[in-house]
């Protein structure tokens, strides 16, 4: 049942060179540069989304994700969820306003899975990037790179993913898209949306909590994934794998890694969801095909690389 | 110890010689390269190749001689102590002479959480 949560709203990266990162998210990927901080944190954004910014950059001395936080429809949501959210037993951490740059205040809440989440309901509406608000254009002419659309999801590695995943459904009224089940009934992967869209979180059980496996991106089209991985190439930047198609959601994808290690995935298509809609089940002996539809083999990296 | 050396230069094209200590590799790597590129430009193994990016902690080695220049390496897998002591991840380091190392790459559910 839905619960108020409508999307991924943004997602805290942690990089070990600012510059560098930049030239990757911006220079690269092809989001919008929309501000920084006193912190020296940077904001981008895809060029479609309507909020001031989706992702956000922080130097540090290890890579990985500090946070991601998803858009609540109004501030009663916030302030049900965050008791709701207490009682289910997770520690609760208001962060006021303006902490995130024209963002409202925030809830912060740990989860099983040694992830950190952050659920809000304000946020500046700068608009869709380069086009009007009245009688739009197709799409700005000023876009750079592989032209990412949006923010859309993270896979997240941890322990007890089981545990995350009704945290998820019970309190914030995600729905179990699809997932990977072992012989024994084992969940090994949950794609989690609250929308139409294939997934907005997933999950992987992994030993080590509080793991970033990618953040991803997305392009119109199968023929952008492709030209992604030219300008992959043509920029000499470390690939993981593709282009190729996944059998869970179906989308069109490629792999590969920002300069701190951090794996980015630009993806295109995918299937939709509906509340009534029964999760589509892998099994964990199919698991190849289901992570690399054409190979039909999982790699080695898939499962261990990490930050 | 702020390892971000942003203003060591990587533009050099001369080569050095380097050796996986105990095993049967040795390749040639550019001033330029990172070691862990310049062993798979060189088509050889002995390293886990990751992310190459410093983040991973997959690709960790010990130098055991000579000299390099490196990037900022995750703290999560190279301690400050450690990288004194010639702990790096191949990633991010430059061979500035010939040099031997030895794969060390981490244990896995190492935890880590940054301030
Ligand atoms: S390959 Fe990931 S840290 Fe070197
Ligand atoms: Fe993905």
């Amino acid at each position: 049942m839905r619960k108020g949560v409508m999307r991924p709203g943004h997602i805290q990266l942690r990089v070990l060179d600012m510059d560098e990162a930049v030239n990757h998210y911006r220079d690269l990927l092809g989001l919008i540069e929309m501000d920084r901080d006193e912190q020296g944190r940077v904001y981008l954004k895809g060029w479609t989304e309507v909020d001031k910014f989706s992702v956000v950059l922080r130097e540090a001395e290890s890579a990985g994700v500090d946070f991601v936080g998803y858009k609540c429809v109004d501030e009663a949501t916030v302030d049900r969820l965050r008791e709701e959210l207490v009682a289910y037993g997770c520690k609760v951490e208001d962060i006021p306003a303006g902490e995130l740059k024209d963002c409202g205040r925030r809830v912060r809440f740990d989860s099983p899975t040694g992830h950190m989440f952050e659920i809000f309901a304000t946020k500046t509406q700068t608009g869709k990037w380069g086009v009007g608000k009245v009688n739009p254009e197709a799409w700005p002419r000023e876009l750079t790179g592989m032209k990412a659309t949006r923010f859309d999801h993270c896979l997240l590695y941890g322990p007890n993913i089981a545990g995350t995943i009704d945290l998820f459904r019970t309190v914030l009224g995600f729905e179990l898209a699809e997932q990977v089940l072992d012989g024994e009934g084992t969940r090994l992967a949950g794609f989690l949306t609250v929308g139409m869209k294939a997934h907005d979180v997933a999950f992987i059980e992994h030993p080590e909590p509080g793991k970033l496996h990618h953040a991803s991106f997305f392009l119109d089209t199968w023929y952008d994934v492709l030209r992604a991985a030219d300008l992959i190439a043509m920029t000499d930047t470390s690939l993981d794998i593709g282009p190729t198609r996944h059998g869970l959601t179906h989308g069109e994808t490629i792999y590969f890694f920002d300069p701190s290690g951090n794996r980015t995935e630009v993806f295109a298509g995918g299937d939709y969801h509906y509340p009534d809609h029964e999760p589509v089940t892998w099994e964990a002996d199919k698991l190849g095909k289901a992570i690399f539809y054409h190979d039909r083999v999982l790699n080695e990296r898939f499962l261990t690389v990490l930050t | 110890m702020d390892n971000n050396n942003s203003e060591v230069r990587f533009d050099s094209d001369q080569c050095h010689l380097v050796r996986i200590d105990k095993q049967d590799v040795a390749f040639s790597a550019a001033e330029s390269r990172n070691l862990l590129v310049a062993m798979e430009q060189a088509r050889q193994s002995g390293i886990y190749v990751g992310c190459r990016g410093g983040g991973c902690g997959k690709c960790r080695i010990r130098v055991l001689d000579g000299d390099y220049a490196s990037k900022r390496m995750s703290r999560a897998w190279v301690s400050p102590q450690e990288e004194a002591e010639g702990v790096v991840l191949a990633c991010r380091i430059f061979a500035r002479s010939e040099m031997v190392i030895a794969p060390y790459p981490p244990e896995l559910a190492h935890s880590y959480q940054t301030p």
